[in-house]
């Protein structure tokens, strides 16, 4: 790609290792630090005031959230615990990262593989597979919600096994919905790699899959670990099919969360502060995940991995 | 479309399991893109993408193609095949070209939004300082929500005595609805960027690590000022990443169904009346099986036209630096 | 009655217990009528799905178990509960296991809903030996029974609860305008809005934006007015009757202005909330369910229920041929699927919810109204009740047809779009009028298709 490599290029052969040192910060910034500030404060504003509404509604009465208020007339922290009752909010949110989690490993593993080949071998049919995998992200998934029903019923039956309302099922339905855009994550970041060290290693006799596992998996983790919180969330907010895929005690998290919105016909006001406060509850073991993982958000190029 | 463009991946490589035989007219490059390539590498995403989408696809299109409604929904392989009608039926006599139209645009323009917010946020967080780690996971918070809270949320601060218009009172503006009429399309704009730029953010985060020490390093010396070295420097590092997102992130939205549904409820406003929702009325309150595949069909077909001249346009599909370099 | 309620939900495990053996007994085989005997699912498992109920998550688990338990006691076969939460869940699930022939062998279904799931043919019709199982057709109230099929010999829906809609009022906002009994035509209740509206307070609650309140009114006035909207094979939508009855709908808003502007935004919810908070007179389409809402808020022990008014718009009296509607035929019916193995287990379940002493003890853990007769004879003596259960009898069903879902969605479609109109203070009757063509020419295609 010439866009890519005209920047390197050029700059590989002036730097001459005279960076000055102690500059190293300001060497790397892109912008002016009151630039930063001021975006970041009102990116975090735009986040945080309907974050700060969901807190506030999750303190408040249902009457109160239905009849529109910002600021509860009267706080209570009993959503809290109500939540927790016998609507399975806690086996909701294990069933959801056994089953995030899962499609978040295998489908990334599946992605490198698949891209690296898809990146650095030619062979007939290659950029049909690339735009193929494209296209396939504009299939809308109310189009496959009765296909796929019927197919795991089918297998299932022929099989003699039960796929629908097992996690199995789940865990393969949003794997391999996962995996077309894993993959073109995959793509994008593998081609902005440089060759030399795969070439180097191939001349000292590396095999396919050691360059794979000590040359590129080391080099992508930022990549891999974008792909994984794509596969994860993807699954983690998945509702149309998770609401036919599972049984009550598989269902996932946002299946629970649904419950809390639920209302009948002419009935009484949907439980909406236990619902702001499930959603609350569930988002954070997702925030605390990325959390930890972020670390490995930091390049493996300006890790120093490419010297 | 896709079904046959996939329909090759699957040829390609059913024909060359485990990467033995070498396809006798591969394009020659390098030698050492020639042998032993891993082919086999694509086997397990392309037996499980021909499994569960592309034979559920056929069978999508199948329904498409018979008079699948409730009357025949318990008898669906004996049912009557009747070829294009509902095609016709779709083009002709429902709102479906319309629905296309608000879902194409309200999908673009929110694009075009959220991209530039997006790669603001990766940009801002880019450099360390103390609380970056909270300050990242904030951002993230809006991708994490469940569709149907963020849309809950929205609704209940958008009615007409809400705490929006509350507000907007107060400093003497006075908008109207937000939830139907005119301005629910722009509402509709708004939510669905508030909920949908965390995704842009986190692929320009992962482009940005790309970019090499060294370049940051001879900007530094050529004295570039800020602005310069992000265009001219670090941007086209982005830019497959960003391409990626603009396309990803309009087809995302053109087939999200939960958000526009919650704010706004079946049947729609028309202003509002998307691509999803026209497909959910027609299926689960029309019962019109059938009628509702071949729409989704046409759109499939309409959204894929322009999706691969974009493809072509950006160059996404074919750009290899590595065979360049 | 209220305070009964409350004892028993905190005493779910132990009376509710009592009272569910006493309906798993009045179920034995000895009981008269049924003449199948036992039926022995002993190993078996039955699959039962019904819509969950998020107010009272802890008394639906307490009340899964025992029925579970009484169930094994009774059959020795075992119940996999499932539920949906809403009704776009439970139609997808009824479509994904119609397809695939498989999925629960009993469904809870909403009446309305009904017509569709019979349209499949996926559902198993009620023969006297069906009916014999479930312990006779006498045992139900007869007007519940008035939407399980589409004639007496051709039913698939058993009676499950009735869910009757009713209007709330604040009997002191009432007494301070001056108003002695609840309205009994459409006229007077438009008039007594007005009366109720002043600074802060409005004389009605009504739920515009709602996705099901909106066609509920049209279609009940409408067949107040001798229009039943789907006429044999024609669809009447573009009816004098219907024209009226929007109007009169929308003209609560825009000519009376007894409703809050606010509420061109509200659905059920919303509109239950500002009654709750004492700022409206009347509060129509809702019913018993909301009494928990309603407890907990400023108008506790200020409010009533009352039949919806059943005169037209426009006149005093009902015109000849006007039905006397109270409210659509509404609640929930029970269903067997047709692929189901486990036939005869569905009916002795079937046949013991619907018993007495089970429909009582159902009742009073979660407020739903019985179809059993007795059960729901026990209730009359309730003064808060006791509209409802006379509006349950003076329920009639919406026409039982394949197509009504369609008449249903243009019915509302027509309130959906004629929102903005609201908003701005004026519903002209030309753009009225091409709403309704556009309803009507839709609805009657899929009457057209209709089978």
């Amino acid at each position: 790609m010439s866009t890519l490599t005209r920047p390197r290029t050029p700059a590989g052969r002036t730097t001459n290792k005279a960076a000055r040192n102690g500059r190293s910060a300001q060497v790397t910034r892109l912008m002016p630090t009151w630039l930063i500030a001021v975006l970041t404060t009102l990116l975090c504003i735009l986040v945080l005031v309907p974050i700060a509404y969901i807190f506030l509604a999750s303190l408040n009465t249902d009457t109160g959230v239905a009849s529109g208020e910002f600021w509860p007339s009267q706080f209570s922290l009993d959503s809290y615990s109500k939540i927790w009752g016998s609507v399975g909010l806690g086996k909701g949110i294990i069933n959801s990262l056994v089953v995030a989690g899962s499609v978040a490993v295998v489908s990334a593993v599946i992605a490198v593989g698949t891209a690296y080949v898809l990146v650095r071998f030619t062979f007939v049919g290659r950029l049909t597979v690339l735009r193929g995998l494209l296209g396939l992200q504009s299939i809308p998934g109310t189009l496959m919600l009765l296909p796929v029903f019927v197919l795991f019923a089918s297998i299932g039956a022929w099989l003699g096994i039960t796929i629908i309302g097992t996690l199995w099922g789940l865990f393969i339905a949003y794997l391999t919905f996962a995996l077309p855009f894993s993959t073109w994550v995959m793509v994008t970041y593998l081609r902005g790699l440089p060759r030399e060290l795969e070439e180097a290693a191939r001349i000292d006799g590396a095999s396919n899959l050691g360059i794979l596992f000590r040359i590129i998996v080391p080099l992508s983790w930022p990549g891999i670990v974008v792909s994984g919180i794509f596969a994860f969330l993807l699954g983690w907010n998945d509702v149309l099919f998770a609401s036919i895929f599972t049984k009550p005690d598989t269902a996932t998290a946002a299946i629970v969360l649904q419950v809390f919105s639920a209302s009948q016909e002419g009935g009484a006001i949907p439980v909406y502060s236990q619902m702001m406060a499930a959603a609350l509850v569930c988002a954070a073991p997702v925030v605390i995940l990325y959390f930890i993982f972020q670390r490995y958000l930091v390049g493996g190029l300006t890790a120093g991995g490419v010297k | 479309m896709s079904s046959e463009i996939a329909g090759d991946t699957l040829r390609d490589e059913l024909s060359r399991p485990a990467g033995q035989q070498k396809a006798p007219h591969g394009k020659k490059r390098k030698g050492v893109t020639e042998r032993d390539r891993p082919l086999w590498l694509l086997a397990p995403g392309g037996i499980l993408i021909t499994v569960i989408i592309l034979i559920p696809l056929v069978l999508a299109v199948y329904m498409s193609v018979i008079d699948l409604d409730q009357y025949t929904l318990r008898k669906w392989l004996a049912t009557p095949f009747i070829g294009i009608e509902n095609f016709v039926e779709a083009i002709t006599k429902t709102d479906l070209l319309r629905s296309i139209w608000i879902s194409v645009s309200f999908a673009v323009i929110s694009t075009v939004v959220t991209v530039p917010l997006g790669v603001a946020a990766a940009v801002v967080t880019q450099n360390p300082y103390r609380g970056r780690a909270v300050v990242r996971a904030v951002f993230l918070i809006p991708y994490v929500l469940p569709s149907f809270v963020v849309a809950t949320v929205w609704r209940t601060m958008l009615q007409p005595d809400g705490i929006v218009n509350g507000v907007l009172h107060n400093v003497g503006i006075d908008p109207g609805l937000w939830l139907n009429g005119p301005l629910s399309y722009w509402t509709l704009v708004f939510v669905e960027i508030w909920a949908a730029w965390p995704f842009v953010y986190l692929l320009a985060l992962a482009g940005l690590q790309s970019v090499d020490h060294e370049v940051h390093e001879a900007a530094a010396i050529d004295g570039a000022l800020w602005w310069r070295k992000l265009r001219e420097v670090i941007f086209p590092y982005l830019k497959g990443p960003v391409s990626l997102a603009f396309l990803l992130g309009t087809l995302n939205h053109i087939n999200n169904f939960t958000l526009p549904f919650v704010l706004f409820g079946a049947p729609a406003p028309a202003d509002v009346n998307v691509l999803p929702i026209l497909v959910y009325v027609t299926s689960f309150q029309s019962f019109r099986f059938g009628l509702s595949a071949a729409m989704a069909v046409v759109s499939l077909i309409l959204i894929a036209i322009p999706l691969f001249i974009y493809l072509r346009a950006v160059k996404l599909d074919v750009s290899d630096d590595g065979g360049k370099k | 009655m209220e305070i009964t309620r409350r004892n028993f939900i905190a005493g779910v495990g132990g009376v509710g217990a009592l009272s569910l053996a006493l309906a798993a007994c009045g179920g034995s085989p000895k009981s008269s009528g049924s003449g199948t005997g036992k039926v022995d699912g002993t190993g078996k498992t039955l699959t039962v799905l019904v819509s969950t109920k998020p107010q009272y998550p802890d008394e639906q688990k307490a009340w899964f178990a025992q029925t579970a338990a009484d169930f094994k006691t009774l059959t020795g076969a075992g119940i996999q509960w499932e539920t949906y939460p809403t009704a776009n869940d439970e139609m997808t699930r009824i479509q994904t296991s119609v397809v695939s022939g498989t999925g629960p062998d009993v469904y809870g279904l909403g009446t309305t809903f009904t017509p569709t799931a019979y349209s499949t043919g996926a559902f198993v019709k009620l023969g006297d030996a069906e009916w014999n199982q479930v312990g006779g057709k006498d045992k139900f109230v007869p007007a519940t029974l008035g939407i399980s099929g589409p004639d007496a010999n051709n039913q698939i829906g058993i009676p499950f609860v009735s869910r009757p809609f009713v209007m709330a009022y604040n009997t002191e906002l009432l007494k301070a305008a001056g108003i002695e009994k609840p309205a009994t035509t459409w006229d007077e209740f438009a008039d007594h809005g007005k009366k109720m509206t002043k600074a802060g307070q409005y004389g009605l609650a009504i739920a515009y934006k709602d996705n099901f309140d909106p066609w509920k009114f049209i279609w009940g006035m409408s067949i107040q007015g001798g229009n039943p909207i789907i006429d044999g094979k024609k669809v009447r939508i573009d009816d004098p009757t219907v024209l009226a009855a929007y109007e009169a709908y929308f003209g609560w808003m825009t000519k009376d202005k007894s409703v809050d502007p606010a509420a061109v935004g509200w659905g059920n919810a919303q509109a239950l909330a500002a009654f709750a908070a004492g700022k409206a007179g009347y509060f129509p389409m809702t019913s018993p369910l909301s009494i928990p809402t309603l407890d907990k808020s400023a108008v506790k022990g200020k409010y009533k229920y009352a039949l919806l008014p059943m005169v037209p718009p426009g006149q005093t009296a009902r015109p000849s041929g006007g039905v006397a509607a109270a409210s659509i035929l509404s609640g929930d019916n029970l269903v067997v699927a047709d692929y189901s193995p486990n036939k005869d287990l569905a009916f002795a379940f079937i046949k013991m919810i619907t018993d007495t002493a089970a429909q009582a003890n159902y009742y009073k853990i979660f407020g739903e109204i019985p179809t059993n007769v007795e059960a729901a004879k026990a209730l009359q003596s309730d003064p808060l009740v006791a509209p409802a259960l006379d509006a349950a009898s003076k329920s009639v069903a919406t026409p039982f047809s394949g197509a009504w879902g369609d008449v249903q969605l243009a019915l509302t479609n027509v309130a959906v779009q004629t929102i903005p109109d609201l908003s701005s203070g004026s519903v002209s009757e030309a753009s009225l009028a091409g709403r309704l063509k556009d309803a009507q020419s839709k609805a009657q295609a899929a009457l057209d298709r209709a089978k």
